[in-house]
């Protein structure tokens, strides 16, 4: 069997999903306390993972507040989708944090403004779904099992909005050696979590 | 399992090797766009993908928790509440439009409230300087030699583009909006005696056109322009001649970008100067922020 034949352990529905679920139905339907429920549920994920990225209280302000309403005005359509609401929201707050962080370094080129809906609207449908309520030893678990290289490279991309060539260059590693690091290491924090609490 | 080189230009194996950094969102554009590409026609489901961003939330859960600052719940949901307002408004107004063609246009949609902020993430942009009277005057020769057609092709085309790019965002409602704001707009400018100006952006963001009535009403469509944020707004400005700026008042802009005002005091005269500044606050009558687009009016007629 391999790796991509492995069942997704981690696609679980839970209470929580289904909550989320019910709070997408009527953000769809344009309700306002909708989006309230949904920004007093997820806030302090939300802000917390903008400012890890941005470290600037306003422009982490920003991408939360674009992260929300991208999320009330295209619930309509991501409700048709897959995956968890939590994984959709953090990915919309990535994607912003992490374009912002780019808009502030000039010498890395920028998304066409004119594209359609950001890729973190749309990725999502192909993710995997993480349950609510991941067991926090079990992350540091999966977080303790990359080794320093690997965690400086997915770091550096995940964290710091560079890509695999900027960290290439930056950390003086081979491209192909960047790419491994990135795949290997989220493929080890995977079959750590898939293989549960020991 | 197939392992084809035509879905965009990537082979099965190469979107693997691409999966740690795609959902990383670490790859350039353009090899992003190459693996969608392949995604979106390959007959291997790509299980990859699904595998390793699964594992992005846990990344998340180790960062260190900070709490928002409890005014971020408020702004959103006014910024929230105002689209909601300009949505039901537009769409209201489509409805009467249907009801009675016939009837004059709603001129105005409401202008929402302050939302986030491109602003604040953007470059800071140094203040443009209003143009000197030799400029006025040279753009005000450059304006005559136009002809009216040229001017209608403009204007359709701005119609026709703008529409295309928020069709591309997926912003329907904005894109009746922005229709409706520039139905009102040729409206006035179909009146005896009224002139128009197409308004271009300084620095590459809030294009437009305007119309002036003979007795001096403007009413200004504008597109792509940077949300307004706290006391921030707009300023419609005229200039004739070498008189010093008229302020045709202040407004707002949401997330939409879309901006309809209507204001009066301009003079109706071709080589009128019409210029949008963004100010630090409302009620100015001197600019203090800088230009972020400007036109010319010529004779509509």
């Amino acid at each position: 069997m391999t790796q991509a034949d492995q069942p997704l352990r981690l696609r679980v529905t839970s209470p929580a999903d289904e909550a989320d679920r019910a709070v997408l139905v009527r953000l769809a339907d344009g309700e306002l306390d909708a989006l309230e429920d949904l920004y007093d549920r997820y806030k302090t994920m939300a802000y917390s993972i903008a400012y890890r990225i941005t470290n600037d209280t306003t422009l982490a302000e920003d991408c939360v507040q674009d992260a929300f309403l991208g999320a009330w005005r295209n619930a309509g359509r991501y409700i048709e989708g897959r995956g968890s609401v939590k994984t959709w929201l953090l990915a919309i707050v990535h994607h912003r944090a992490i374009d912002a962080v780019r808009r502030r370094r000039p010498t890395t080129e920028l998304p066409d403004v004119e594209l359609p809906p950001p890729a973190a609207l749309t990725r999502p449908d192909v993710w995997a779904e993480v349950a609510a309520g991941l067991d926090a030893e079990l992350v540091q678990a999966a977080l303790a099992d990359l080794s320093e290289v690997q965690r400086e490279a997915i770091e550096l991309a995940y964290f710091s909005g560079l890509t695999q060539q900027e960290i290439a260059e930056r950390t003086a590693t081979p491209l192909g050696t960047v790419k491994s690091r990135m795949r290997l290491g989220l493929l080890a924090m995977r079959r750590r979590l898939d293989a549960g609490p020991t | 399992m197939s392992e084809r080189d035509d879905l965009g230009g990537l082979t099965c194996e190469e979107v693997r090797e691409f999966a740690g950094a795609f959902v990383l969102g670490a790859l350039e554009p353009a090899e992003e766009a190459a693996v969608r590409a392949h995604l979106a026609g390959c007959d291997d489901p790509h299980a990859e993908i699904a595998e390793l961003g699964g594992v992005l939330p846990v990344l998340a859960e180790g960062v260190p928790v900070v709490e928002p600052p409890a005014a971020l719940r408020g702004r959103i949901m006014a910024a929230a509440a105002a689209e909601l307002e300009e949505r039901n408004a537009a769409a209201a107004s489509v409805t009467a439009s249907a009801a009675d063609a016939g009837t004059a246009r709603s001129a105005v949609a409401p202008v929402a409230a302050t939302t986030a902020t491109r602003a604040d993430a953007a470059p800071a942009t140094p203040p443009l300087a209003f143009p000197t009277a030799t400029e006025r005057d040279a753009r005000r020769s450059r304006a005559f030699a136009g002809t009216w057609l040229l001017r209608l092709a403009a204007v359709l085309a701005i119609v026709a583009l703008g529409g295309w790019n928020l069709v591309l965002r997926n912003d329907l409602q904005a894109a009746q909006s922005y229709e409706q704001s520039v139905a009102a707009v040729l409206d006035v400018a179909a009146q005896p005696g009224s002139t128009t100006a197409i308004l271009t952006p300084t620095e590459g963001s809030g294009a437009g056109l305007a119309a002036i009535s003979a007795t001096g009403d403007v009413t200004l469509a504008m597109q792509d322009l940077i949300p307004t944020t706290g006391g921030t707004v707009y300023t419609a400005w005229a200039i004739a001649g070498d008189a010093a700026p008229i302020s045709l008042g202040d407004f707002k802009v949401s997330t939409n970008g879309i901006a309809t005002f209507q204001g009066t005091g301009a003079p109706s005269q071709a080589g009128l100067v019409l210029a949008i500044t963004q100010e630090p606050n409302p009620g100015n009558q001197a600019p203090k922020g800088p230009i972020v687009s400007k036109g010319v009016a010529t004779a509509a007629t």
